[in-house]
């Protein structure tokens, strides 16, 4: 054996020989410098002051987004824009008077623009004028050699056909900013740069990674008076460079009609709110428009500051979307879900009556109907059709809170639909274990009351609405609601394909549960004592229920109080869910009006027009067939009342 | 007790911090100079934080300069099980994440573990030299258990991925089984062996597209293509230098940024570029002063352990300094590998602190503890 220290003596011979290999290893660095900073250091001297090859961006076009019937959404369209680069501008006051004619503005304006950038380098070049049109692009190119420092820059500017039609579901596309950088890089892995364009909201940040492509890059030499020309590989030193063509981003498809989106908007005309229609044997998104909206075109080329301070000034906020990020009490359109629970259950059948006297006392509190003088005998139909509270709140007496909230959260409320659409918000429904843990509290009785009718904590949001009332119409499956039908490649080959996914199928325990819900929601359009026979339309055969969430909670000596002469922010929004047609259902929706007071008068056109563009488009046949249903059931409506007042009937 | 402090100082040996500030404040100064007209980046504040690591990392080496190298010893193989577990994790949440992960995110603290798992490797390595027949010399049989403990964390940081980390892994373990004894036979069988199979691999095992892979598989960050242009950039900053340089705060390329990545792997490029080749001498020398007396240390010291480590965190600290400077000055294909203390960047900051701490340990402990 070998003492230690014998050990590292034996060992010292190599250690010796690696201090040799390192002095090596250092010293043929130092050749390679000497070869470059001495042999060819004049060389690579001059490159760096005279010669600077440049490597500029070239953007990939991103995609193109289609609707369901092939027609173009948006859309990539060049754009030009005059450029001054301060460091090659000569004889200021000629060369600017002669930009100034040619794009027909004064001269004081540029030079404020030229001011107001004054602090950035000589180099960068600053746009003096943005979108010129061909005759002026065609003037500043043919006298190019009297404009020095000005020059045209192309830029593709990403439009959106129908401006501000669907704009939250389309979404921008932005420049990253120097907060997201850091983030964006980690997110994806990939090396973006200050001035890369990147979706931000909607289908455009939903699918960036699909739609962005992959920019190239050419190399530009610019010679030291600034002038740029293409690379001549004179001596070598540029070998192993080559450009890289971009590669187009990838064609999206959507599972939206244009011309339902079209008919959407201007049903919202004047409106603050949103629709929202789905395929119920799908869950296809067919419609899904906001209203106040903005025109995402406006992001693509750098918002200006006029436009961005009309989006943050307005009260109704443009930017946010009423579909699937906010959230609202479903208010009555709760009540079918109320009457399935209570059905399913036992507590009622179809032939169970309850009087309503136009209100409901539960220990010393008072619950009313919104019908002062009550509804007299009531059925599950009758309630529904008119939307009597008093019905429902006996029928939730008789349960747990806990018994609705099963039956809610089994037609997907409660929870995100999980559309896949960025920020969706959650709904909610309430159970005694959520209140302990969020409010510390036992659950008051009072409470399931008030949720019966979808006030106090339940919370909803269209698409969610619209995803029960498509599982109602279609027997209780649940699928997840989704915009993206196919994405194809540049050649047209389909890359992915999005099919129906089911979530869930709800098994009823009684098969006349949901013949008789449908019947009362049938009834609530189609029976002239229902909530929204005065907007039922015509050749739909809509069924669905209205619905008003209270904004403010209204006090005792207020509930009767006309919606219309409260002041505007206090107002209800109102409602209306259903689906199409009854016999043979297809679409589903979900319209809500902000501070709309009525569900039928405000919401239900809404939907009806959505709907109507529906049928006239994608069932012809029994759009034709229901228009003859409609003139026996208004023969009948005619034959039997007197006209009775419109607009009154609400829940 | 006065008298005791300063006989502790007398004997402390303060030459391994002291290098690595020297080498600190050039780069720092360098940091500063690189990226001080990147304001629009974010990036003309980066050697604040640079500075704080610095910091973080003399405390860290100081701590260590503290604990018996015998200690060290006896914890060597927990050292690299738990670095080896940190890679595994960053390979496991690198799988969820989907794509490439080099990072381990723990609150506020994001660490490479890679890393660390060169110091881990080392310290294994040496261990396991020390402790199986230390005197024989090295053949193919005695390569298997050493080379086994190599590979595992080399296979798992290539595939995280990160080929530059990986093969530097595997530097490192062949300048340590250099230095114990590797036979000249086996060496020169080992390097003809992977020569020849290197050259057959690349020119017929693989297709172009494989080919092509390999490189962005070397750094996905970088386009292949796009390489060839830094390479270039680099080029002309380090020769516009010259002799004696642009002068501080002149880059041009730097300042225009033309040269990407100017503050983490191109620092020795600016460095370059506004001191020329004197400079580079001067800088050199710095680097060359550590590693001799790291060997210097390697051949004193009473214990083997002691010995093999030291030639292993010489082995760390030679790798990243020469594959750097060699890729910036177009030597070697760029891969993305730092300049110890030059190149911005915590992670490897701290490892630096960490090997100055050990040997600043074991020096002492020739006059300590013995």
């Amino acid at each position: 054996m070998f003492g230690e220290e014998e050990l590292v003596k034996i060992h010292k011979e190599r250690a010796t020989l690696l201090s040799y290999i390192i002095t090596a290893a250092f010293g043929l660095v130092l050749a390679r410098l000497w070869y470059l900073q001495v042999y060819k250091g004049e060389t690579l001297h001059n490159y760096s002051i005279q010669n600077r090859l440049r490597k500029e961006v070239v953007w990939a076009p991103r995609g193109l987004i289609y609707s369901r019937d092939d027609q173009l959404l948006v859309d990539n369209v060049p754009r030009f824009d005059a450029i001054l680069t301060p460091q090659f501008l000569m004889d200021n006051d000629v060369t600017l008077a002669k930009l100034a004619k040619i794009m027909n503005v004064d001269i004081l304006a540029i030079r404020a623009i030229l001011k107001k950038n004054s602090n950035q380098a000589k180099y960068r070049p600053i746009i003096v004028k943005k979108n010129i049109s061909f005759e002026e692009l065609a003037q500043i190119e043919s006298q190019n050699a009297d404009l020095p420092g000005i020059s045209v820059d192309t830029f593709i500017s990403r439009e959106y056909r129908d401006k501000e039609i669907g704009a939250h579901l389309l979404g921008y596309i932005s420049e990253i900013s120097q907060i997201q950088l850091p983030k964006l890089r980690e997110r994806d892995r990939l090396d973006y740069r200050l001035g890369d364009f990147i979706g931000q909201f909607g289908i455009e940040e939903q699918l960036d990674k699909y739609l962005r492509g992959e920019n190239g890059h050419e190399f530009v030499e610019v010679d030291a008076r600034g002038r740029r020309k293409r690379y001549i590989n004179t001596d070598n030193l540029f070998k192993g460079i080559e450009d890289e063509k971009p590669i187009s981003g990838m064609n999206v498809k959507l599972t939206i009609d244009r011309d339902m989106q079209i008919a959407a908007y201007n049903a919202l005309e004047g409106k603050v709110g949103g629709i929202i229609a789905i395929d119920i044997e799908s869950g296809q998104v067919l419609t899904m428009v906001s209203r106040p909206s903005f025109d995402p075109s406006q992001f693509s080329r750098g918002l200006t500051p006029e436009y961005w301070r009309t989006l943050v000034n307005n009260k109704e906020h443009p930017l946010r979307d009423r579909n699937i990020q906010e959230h609202f009490s479903p208010g009555s359109t709760f009540k079918a879900l109320t009457g399935i629970a209570a059905f399913e259950e036992g507590e009622i059948d179809e032939n169970t009556e309850v009087n309503c006297g136009g209100s409901f006392r539960l220990g010393r509190k008072v619950y009313h109907c919104w019908k002062k003088e009550g509804h007299g005998p009531t059925t599950l139909v009758k309630a529904i059709r008119e939307s009597c509270n008093v019905y429902f709140q006996r029928a939730a007496n008789r349960m747990d809170i806990d018994d609705i909230a099963k039956y809610a959260k089994a037609f997907g409320m409660g929870g995100r639909t999980g559309i896949s659409l960025p920020r969706e918000v959650a709904g909610l429904i309430p159970t005694k274990e959520w209140k302990k843990k969020r409010y510390g509290q036992e659950w008051q009785a009072g409470e399931t009351l008030s949720c019966a009718i979808g006030q106090s904590y339940v919370l909803s949001s269209t698409i969610q609405m619209a995803t029960v009332y498509a599982a109602i119409a279609n027997g209780g499956k649940i699928y997840r609601p989704y915009v993206v039908k196919d994405i194809y490649d540049t050649e047209g080959e389909l890359v992915k394909t999005f099919t129906p996914e089911l979530l869930s199928k709800i098994n009823m325990k009684n098969e006349k549960t949901l013949k008789f819900v449908r019947e009362g929601l049938y009834q609530v359009v189609n029976n002239p004592k229902g909530t929204a026979f005065y907007r039922r339309g015509q050749g739909i055969q809509m069924a669905g229920k209205t619905g008003t969430s209270q904004v403010k909670g209204a006090s005792a000596d207020k509930v009767y109080q006309k919606c219309e002469n409260m002041d505007y922010e206090s107002r209800h929004h109102g409602l209306f869910v259903g689906f199409a047609p009854y016999d043979h259902p297809k679409i589903a929706a979900a319209a809500i009006v902000e501070h709309g007071c009525h569900g039928s008068s405000a919401a239900t056109p809404v939907v009806e027009a959505v709907i109507t563009q529906y049928m006239k488009k994608y069932q012809p046949e029994m759009y034709l067939e229901n228009l003859e249903k409609d003139k026996s059931v208004r023969e009948n409506w005619v034959k039997s009342l007197k006209p009775a007042p419109v607009d009154h009937a609400d829940e | 007790m006065n008298q005791t402090l300063l006989q502790f100082l007398k004997r402390y040996d303060f030459s391994f911090l002291g290098s690595m500030a020297a080498i600190f404040l050039v780069g720092v100064l360098n940091l500063y100079s690189a990226t001080h007209s990147q304001q629009h980046e974010g990036l003309d504040s980066l050697y604040k934080s640079q500075v704080l690591w610095f910091f973080i990392s003399t405390c860290v080496a100081i701590g260590i300069s503290f604990i018996n190298p015998k200690t060290i010893e006896r914890v060597s193989y927990i050292g690299y099980i738990v670095t080896l577990f940190l890679v595994f994790l960053v390979l496991l949440m690198g799988k969820v994440g989907m794509g490439a992960q080099r990072w381990l995110v723990i609150g506020p603290i994001r660490m490479q573990p890679s890393e660390f798992m060169k110091m881990g490797l080392v310290l294994a390595l040496a261990r396991f030299f020390t402790k199986v027949n230390p005197e024989r010399q090295l053949g193919f049989k005695e390569l298997i258990i050493p080379g086994i403990i190599t590979l595992i964390p080399a296979v798992m940081v290539i595939v995280q991925p990160d080929l530059g980390t990986g093969m530097l892994l595997l530097f490192i373990f062949a300048m340590m089984i250099f230095y114990k004894r590797l036979r000249w036979k086996t060496i020169a069988t080992l390097g003809i062996i992977s020569l020849v199979s290197g050259v057959l691999m690349y020119n017929f095992g693989l297709k172009e597209y494989q080919r092509k892979r390999i490189h962005t598989f070397i750094d996905p960050y970088e386009d292949a293509k796009g390489s060839g242009y830094n390479a270039i950039q680099s080029e002309i900053a380090i020769g516009s230098g010259r002799l004696f340089g642009k002068g501080f705060k002149n880059s041009s390329q730097a300042s225009l940024n033309y040269l990407p990545e100017n503050h983490t792997d191109f620092v020795f490029a600016i460095f370059n570029e506004e001191h020329g080749f004197f400079g580079s001498v001067f800088l050199i020398i710095l680097y060359l002063v550590f590693f001799m007396r790291l060997i210097w240390l390697a051949t004193s010291v009473q214990r083997f352990f002691d010995s093999v480590l030291i030639i292993g965190i010489m082995s760390i600290f030679f790798w990243h300094t020469f594959i750097n400077m060699a890729m910036v000055s177009g030597l070697l294909p760029i891969v993305g590998i730092p300049l110890p203390l030059m190149s911005y960047g915590g992670s490897s900051m701290l490892t630096f602190g960490v090997g100055a701490g050990l040997a600043t340990s074991i020096s002492n402990s020739r006059n300590f503890f013995n």
